[in-house]
């Protein structure tokens, strides 16, 4: 991120390959496959996300996302859905906000999105 | 390889110098050219006096008025903060130091909206007249909210993020039953529709260089005869501009805005004939995608801008995910904010909808394919953003 570029480098190739967006099938039905989604924000307070997240085998078979944003909320879905995705269950912290806008170098005028995503992934997870 | 230049569709944040202008300006520069200061009494000064003198002739010209009542400002932005920090100013002194009343629209540029503030914190009282949901002032607002210490009256010609066009002559002519000035932002008005102040009851008229094909930094204030002496300089510094605006004149600038005014007056009517042949065809294939709403009166407006909200995609978003177009959300001097447009609530929209608009800003060098590219692009991002929203 720079004053000529406030997005920044990792942003803009996230957003531009939202790859994990969509809706998840329950998929086949097996004995420990479970399907959890979770969603936070309204359109008119500028961020809406939905996280829906397939369990299977003690780890995260597939993430997807839909959401309602800036670039940068865009981008952190996206973002933590690849990041995820392979993870066994029993270790799926998936971190702060505040750790995601370091890593990606989200300015702090956006962290109040990232806060919003935080709420649709805690939701999902509660009821994995 | 080489990447291609994105289309240009932001002529309402600024335009590109004409390259005649350019060249104008350019041999202004050289040292052959006028580069004396106007304000010498030698033969340089004069060769540079005589230049800018031509060049005020061009602009009033454009204005409909005689050119000894412009004064060469900065741009709009300073042309605003004269005409209504200056006229404010000048009516205190003379009450004795009592703040008075200003009218004007909570529509306006941030360059009205600002030194309204300012006077605000002095105690001034502001009137911020709301439009209809097409963006338009009805003059009976203005002239209903006219009172008796109103000192000043500031509406924009055409809105920077929605093209709408006010109907400064109705406007004007109630400020006159009461005898209180009109103060007219043209920025974006200047060069593209018919201004008239031989006959338009208006006072005080800003414009500036930078939107009509001429160089950034030099702009001009329309003052009418008698307000002078009711307008209290903000710079000084030599008296320049008969009192009014100290400082020394850029020669290359003014002689630059002087022949951007007089292409302007040569080939206005052809090139809004052209520019609303390219809004008709970009507004035509942008509502094809389904689901788009025009921001603004649909025919009372400048011919180059068209405002857009796409439901359900956020503008940042959009604007981002479309690369090979160079466009903005709304005002060029308010987007490093990511707060939804305060012009398009104004009209009613909500915050969902402010946030989700394009303003698409045609000009000069627009071109059917620009257009085509435009929809094109926008169409394939619209689609890919709402099919990712819940």
């Amino acid at each position: 991120m720079t004053l000529a570029d406030p997005l920044g480098p990792q942003i803009r190739a996230l957003f531009a390959a939202l790859d994990h967006a969509g809706d998840l099938e329950a998929g086949p039905s097996s004995g420990d496959c479970r399907l959890v989604s979770g969603e936070a924000g309204r359109e008119e307070l500028g961020t809406r996300v939905r996280f829906a997240l397939r369990m299977a085998g003690g780890c995260v078979q597939a993430v997807r996302f839909r959401a309602y944003g800036c670039p940068h909320t865009l981008a952190t879905c996206e973002w933590l859905a690849r990041t995820l995705e392979g993870r066994p269950s029993g270790a799926l912290n998936p971190g702060s906000p505040l750790d995601w806008a370091r890593q990606l170098d989200v300015p702090a005028a956006k962290l109040g999105r990232l806060l919003v995503i935080e709420d649709a992934l805690q939701a999902a997870l509660a009821r994995q | 390889m080489t990447v291609a230049a994105p289309v240009y569709l932001d002529y309402a944040a600024t335009t590109p110098v004409d390259p005649r202008v350019a060249q104008a300006m350019s041999e202004c520069l050289a040292p052959s050219g006028s580069f004396g200061n106007p304000a010498s009494q030698h033969s340089y000064g004069r060769a540079a006096r005589e230049r800018v003198e031509q060049a005020r002739g061009q602009v009033a010209q454009l204005l409909g008025t005689a050119a000894s009542r412009l004064v060469f400002t900065s741009g709009a932005t300073e042309s605003n903060n004269l005409a209504i920090l200056g006229t404010a100013r000048a009516a205190a002194a003379a009450a004795a130091g009592k703040c008075g009343h200003i009218i004007t629209a909570r529509t306006e540029h941030k360059a009205v909206l600002d030194p309204c503030r300012r006077l605000e914190q002095d105690g001034w009282r502001v009137t911020y007249l709301t439009p209809d949901s097409r963006g338009l002032i009805d003059p009976a607002q203005v002239r209903a909210a006219l009172s008796r210490d109103t000192v000043l009256v500031s509406i924009m010609h055409a809105n920077n993020e929605i093209g709408v066009l006010q109907d400064i002559e109705a406007i004007g002519s109630h400020c006159r039953e009461r005898d209180v000035p009109l103060h007219v932002d043209a920025a974006q008005s200047a060069g593209k529709v018919d201004i008239d102040l031989a006959h338009w009851p208006v006072e005080l008229l800003s414009v500036t260089a930078h939107k009509l094909y001429g160089p950034k930094g030099i702009g001009a204030l329309y003052v009418s005869p008698g307000r002078r002496a009711r307008l209290q300089p903000l710079i000084f510094g030599g008296g320049h501009e008969r009192g009014l605006r100290s400082g020394t004149l850029p020669v290359h600038q003014i002689v630059g805005f002087g022949l951007a005014c007089e292409l302007c007056s040569e080939e206005r009517t052809s090139e809004a004939r052209h520019l609303e042949a390219l809004r008709a065809r970009l507004w035509q294939a942008l509502s094809a995608i389904g689901d788009v709403l025009l921001n603004g009166h649909p025919t009372q407006r400048v011919a180059g801008i068209l405002n857009v909200s796409f439901p359900g995609v956020e503008g940042e978003s959009l604007l981002l995910g479309l690369p090979e177009l160079a466009l903005s959300t709304g005002s060029a001097c308010n987007s490093d904010s990511d707060e939804p447009s305060y012009v398009l609530r104004a009209l009613g929209r909500d915050t969902e909808l402010a946030q989700s608009s394009l303003r698409f800003s045609l000009g000069r060098f627009s071109t059917e394919r620009d257009v085509d590219e435009a929809a094109n692009a926008v169409r394939r991002e619209v689609e890919r953003l709402r099919a990712v929203a819940p």
